[in-house]
């Protein structure tokens, strides 16, 4: 009986090293494949980091107005180029904006402009100027 | 009684015992392996940023830390030193020379090549071919924006510290933002980039068309102290190590002091307000030459002979002012500037900071008291100017200037002047551009006040040149309910065919500082066709331009 269990014994300690043994280096192996997956999400983060560094600098404000002039005739006159919803005149408002002129999108473009067709003024909402 | 265990009981008893320590070994070592081994198995390699990133109010980067690599090179592994010296050098741009001497009479293993070298320049390297090169990992820090806000975001040295602007005002905070986590830090400035090009754009278009020395400006949020935009030209690229020819690290804007002229009558009618010392309806006689002891103090042009309260300001007349700070004194007059903040460095993230020069309180009499109140005999840096003038508008509330993002928390202060004097403060300043000197910075719909000031600029031997002046214009937008104030200030520039030859703040700073207003309101949400307030209602059309100040010894 104690042989048994003395075999028993050395026989489950066998196989507890070998799945020890097996454990082990399957821990190694995710350990290595961590160490690999850490190091390219740091890679990427690099590169990434140096893609938005890089799109910042194609985007930044004075090459985007150089390139706005150069290439679609537009000029830096904002604040008639922008405007807000509230002062959209409202279907069936009898005299919107106090029959006070409202100013469109006013780009001066060049005079042979690559596929514009004409420069757009100042206009008059319907209550006030027809 | 029990009988005394037997040899091969003891032999199972010790194998037993071992079995169980063998046992518990394993078992150890299973927890170790499997729990508590694999929390710091896959730990993430420590990132190469050292530096947050710095960015604007809306999360436009600033600067940021970029990967780059600093090469070594151990000269034992070269067979021909000479040779790969000049290779290295063709391929990094280091000193082939210095290259050449370090490798003959290396002291240590290892020489350095050349710091922070582009990938490209690794390719180049690699190329080579040599042995013995090893690549350490290093961070150069990059500015996307160029020079655009290089003045302020200010540049690091090669090891990587702040060495001037905010990269040096805000390192703790760049620094504690770096180690927080595994993500990359950010610190938020309070720039806006949309406001600072612009800012930097009109400005470089205005130094060009009236060929001045120098120009800066700043933008200002009246309410959380905010600095959206600030400009010093001549500016430098902060990607590169050198100055190019006519290039400047100096911000004008922080670092110098200077006679800001007629714009400090503000302060002058603030002071006489609050002290009730001056009714806006009274007149003033406006003499050709106002006598203070022994000096005299004139007008640059003609004047009326009366000019009421409000017009003093809005004609900019010196004598005008003079005979309003004399009321209060010198005494009152350097205590209300003391208490502006006007005699001291103003306190901000920037490093960068100029102590105002003022008279001796034994030589603060009569005449310096008239001059300082017309903007002459006192120097403060711009942003200490805009500091003051911003509690002037913003309610009467101190304020501290900030380059940190403040998510519109209101950050005024104790009360400095009362709230009425503010108000009244207010509509002076619109009346000064709907009637007086600053016209050429009236932007329809955006309710805007001002003052100009043409100072003389003083030459080495402490005369001041002739022809020659410092322009600037305070700019105050919704001045009903103010919440930005601009200020852009000229060095010196020069008249053209287009102002008839006038070089002064209503032709030069007060233009460039109504197209700044122009293009920014509608991005920081400024609503157009603001109510105008009551002076503005009333105004009647005046002639334009600023008057230079000047007093002068009387023969």
């Amino acid at each position: 009986m104690v042989r048994v269990i003395n075999f028993f014994c050395v026989a489950l300690m066998g196989l507890t090293i070998l799945a020890l043994y097996h454990v082990s280096e399957r821990t190694r192996d995710a350990r290595l494949e961590l160490a690999r997956v850490n190091h390219e999400i740091t890679r990427q983060h690099s590169d990434i980091a140096v893609l938005e560094t890089e799109w910042q600098h194609v985007a930044a404000p004075g090459r985007i107005q150089q390139l706005a002039e150069a290439h679609l005739g537009m000029s830096d006159n904002a604040s008639a180029q922008l405007s807000s919803f509230d002062m959209l005149p409202r279907r069936g408002d009898a005299a919107a904006l106090n029959n006070t002129p409202l100013r469109n999108a006013n780009a001066v473009l060049p005079a042979n402009p690559p596929g514009a067709t004409a420069a757009v003024s100042t206009i008059t909402t319907p209550a006030s100027g027809m | 009684m029990r009988e005394a265990p037997t040899l091969y009981q003891r032999r199972i008893v010790i194998g037993a015992g071992i079995c169980v320590i063998a046992f518990a070994l394993v078992g150890i070592r299973l927890v170790h392996v499997s729990l508590l081994k694999g929390w710091d198995a896959g730990r993430a390699h420590a990132p190469i940023v050292a530096r947050a990133d710095l960015t604007d109010r809306n999360g436009e980067l600033l600067a940021r830390d970029l990967p780059v690599k600093d090469l070594y090179a151990r000269p034992k592994f070269f067979a021909d030193p000479a040779g790969a010296a000049e290779g290295l050098a063709a391929a990094t741009g280091a000193s082939a020379r210095r290259l050449e001497k370090a490798f003959r009479t290396a002291k240590h293993a290892y020489v350095l090549v050349a710091r922070q070298i582009t990938p490209d320049d690794e390719a180049k390297v690699m190329q080579l071919g040599l042995p013995g090169l090893e690549f350490e990992p290093s961070a150069k820090r990059y500015y996307p924006d160029g020079r655009t806000a290089a003045q302020v975001t200010g540049v690091t040295d090669l090891d990587n510290n702040g060495i001037s602007g905010l990269e040096l005002g805000l390192q703790p905070e760049i620094h504690a933002a770096a180690a927080r986590g595994h993500e990359r830090g950010q610190v938020a400035t309070s720039i806006d980039m949309r406001v600072q090009y612009i800012l930097a754009h009109e400005l470089e278009q205005a130094r060009q068309t009236f060929t001045a020395k120098a120009a800066g400006g700043i933008v200002m949020d009246v309410k959380t102290g905010e600095i959206l935009g600030m400009v010093s030209l001549p500016d430098f690229d902060p990607n590169q190590r050198g100055l190019a020819p006519g290039d400047s690290r100096r911000n004008i804007m922080a670092q110098d002091v200077y006679e800001l002229g007629s714009v400090f009558k503000i302060f002058s009618f603030t002071m006489a307000l609050d002290d009730h010392t001056l009714n806006l309806n009274e007149v003033f006689p406006i003499n050709r030459d106002y006598k203070v002891g022994r000096y005299t103090i004139h007008e640059a042009e003609r004047m009326p002979a009366t000019l009421a309260a409000r017009d003093v300001l809005a004609q900019s007349s010196n004598i005008g002012t003079s005979q309003i700070v004399l009321r209060s004194g010198a005494q009152v007059q350097r205590a209300f500037l003391d208490h502006m903040g006007l005699l001291k460095p103003v306190e901000t993230d920037l490093p960068e900071s100029a102590r105002p020069l003022y008279p001796a309180i034994k030589n603060w009499g009569q005449i310096e008291t008239a001059t300082i109140g017309f903007g002459q005999g006192i120097s403060v840096s711009p942003l200490s100017f805009v500091t003051a003038a911003a509690e002037v508008v913003n309610g009467g509330r101190r304020i501290t200037p900030t380059f940190l993002r403040q998510n519109g928390k209101d950050r005024r202060g104790e009360q400095v002047i009362s709230h009425e004097t503010s108000v009244k403060m207010r509509d002076l300043l619109r009346y000064v551009v709907t009637s007086g000197s600053g016209k050429k910075a009236d932007i329809e719909g955006y309710d805007v006040g001002g003052k100009t000031g043409s100072a003389q600029v003083p030459g080495p031997n402490g005369r001041y040149l002739p022809r020659a002046l410092r322009t600037s214009f305070f700019a105050v937008f919704p001045a009903h309910q103010p919440r930005y104030i601009v200020y852009v200030l000229m060095d010196q520039p020069h008249g053209t065919k287009a102002t008839a030859g006038f070089a002064l703040a209503g032709w030069t700073a007060a233009p460039a500082a109504g197209r700044v207003i122009e293009r920014i309101a509608p991005l920081l949400g400024v609503p157009k066709q603001s109510e105008p307030t009551r002076l503005a209602r009333d105004t009647t059309q005046q002639q334009d331009g600023a008057q230079p100040v000047s007093a002068s010894e009387s023969p």
